[in-house]
């Protein structure tokens, strides 16, 4: 009893119990709040939301499967696979990973792209003519992680290694190229105007992918071929 | 050794100088990395757990840095060892250590004792450990000015960033969306984030383009 006793008085003293034993209201933060604002300065951290909204452009441009630009008058296709990490302000959620071969191009995904979960992480297949490269990109730095070359050419081991490095520039030539396109369209009026209601567009509605594609033109005013998304 | 061969994961930046480098790359570059060459631990001090420096690229243990130039890239590596005194290791030996006491002396040592005794513990173990040591390859192609740093530890990379700035005299710039958007000078105005797609609060809407 005397024991309960002085541990009651030593918590009060503490601050940790009320006069009536009970404990006091810490000002806690919410463990969600702390959370939200882990994904905000996240968000805003080296323009981090840049890569996202490049990210998530690649993915509704990469639908179409035509052409996303061309590095050397060569033309870059882009197609995203396997696993996808989204990452925003919806709600409660801060981030979302999908995982399945045809994952990124799912109406699930679309949906969580329209509530501002955008791609901060992907797998993506890049082909330039007859080459063809996978890498995971991730929004924040670009970083290339765990890609894949293709096959080396040279018998000779210094060559070897002159020509792995020559084709991870390549890899990078191409992140490059992408990233230039998308920037031009960013910094137009073509992004407000057009792009973003047809990528909202088309992660709104089932089907929404062919109606977007013939509505949109490119920034230098061509008209877009029927199919070939724009923009 | 990645660049060698297996895992292709690097980080990019684009290295801008301060001076223009001297005709003589090889020396220069030979001259910069030595500078902050890597040397061993010395299991003597005790205040050393972690060592980290330039080394060559095929070679962890060398730093004459006389093959660093292959075509038009600089390659090297940076080093880290560090030594790392497992905490369970610590604690069963100090409860061994409590238990004998203990039987000797009929009552268990006092909290000063213990603490004591944690760190003869540790710098015992630490002497005995050997260090981990890890090489993470940098390619930098001289012509583009690309530098890449191939390590999965965003810890390390911006670590080695830094040594190579310092060394060399340079800015290493990280080659990201934001980043490309600065050197192109795109308006300020542009690069606001599209608060349609990233949900963001009024707060952060750029302002109305009317003319779009």
């Amino acid at each position: 009893m005397r024991r309960e006793q002085a541990r009651a008085e030593a918590a009060f003293l503490r601050g940790d119990a009320g006069v009536d034993g009970r404990a006091t209201d810490e000002e806690t933060r919410d463990e969600a709040e702390v959370e939200k604002d882990k994904a905000r300065e996240q968000l805003f951290r080296g323009r981090t939301y840049l890569g996202r909204e490049f990210l998530t452009w690649l993915l509704w441009r990469s639908e179409s499967t035509a052409a996303v630009t061309a590095l050397e008058d060569v033309d870059v296709e882009v197609i995203f696979t396997g696993r996808l990490t989204l990452r925003g302000l919806a709600g409660d959620v801060v981030e979302l990973v999908a995982r399945g071969a045809a994952a990124p191009y799912a109406e699930q995904v679309r949906r969580a792209l329209d509530v501002g979960l955008l791609v901060h992480q992907a797998r993506l297949r890049i082909t330039h003519g007859e080459q063809v490269f996978e890498a995971t990109l991730d929004a924040e730095f670009l970083d290339v992680r765990a890609a894949k070359l293709p096959e080396l050419l040279t018998e000779e081991e210094d060559d070897r290694l002159l020509e792995r490095l020559a084709l991870t520039g390549k890899l990078s030539a191409l992140v490059d190229a992408l990233v230039g396109t998308f920037l031009e369209i960013r910094a137009s009026p073509t992004w407000r105007r057009k792009v973003v209601p047809a990528m909202k567009a088309w992660m709104g509605e089932p089907g929404a992918a062919e109606k977007a594609s013939k509505d949109v033109e490119a920034p230098s005013g061509r008209p877009a071929r029927a199919g070939r998304r724009v923009g | 050794m990645p660049v060698l061969g297996g895992a292709v994961t690097f980080s990019r930046f684009h290295a801008e100088h301060a001076r223009k480098p001297p005709s003589d790359l090889r020396r220069w570059i030979s001259r910069a990395l030595a500078s902050n060459a890597f040397e061993p631990l010395d299991p003597r001090r005790a205040e050393e757990d972690r060592a980290v420096g330039f080394v060559e690229l095929e070679d962890p243990d060398a730093t004459e840095f006389a093959g660093v130039l292959q075509g038009e890239y600089a390659l090297f590596a940076w080093r880290v060892d560090a030594i790392k005194v497992r905490a369970a290791a610590v604690k069963a030996e100090v409860e061994r250590w409590i238990a004998a006491e203990t039987a000797e002396k009929g009552h268990p040592p006092g909290k000063r004792e213990k603490a004591e005794r944690r760190e003869i513990v540790r710098q015992q173990l630490r002497q005995k450990a050997e260090p981990i040591s890890k090489t993470h390859d940098v390619s930098w192609n001289l012509e583009s000015g690309q530098v890449a740093i191939w390590a999965a530890s965003r810890k390390v990379v911006e670590e080695a960033a830094a040594a190579i700035e310092a060394a060399f005299e340079v800015r290493l710039h990280p080659v990201t969306p934001g980043a490309a958007a600065a050197r192109a000078e795109l308006p300020e105005k542009a690069l606001l984030p599209t608060a349609e797609l990233v949900g963001v609060g009024a707060a952060a809407r750029p302002e109305v383009d009317h003319e779009a």
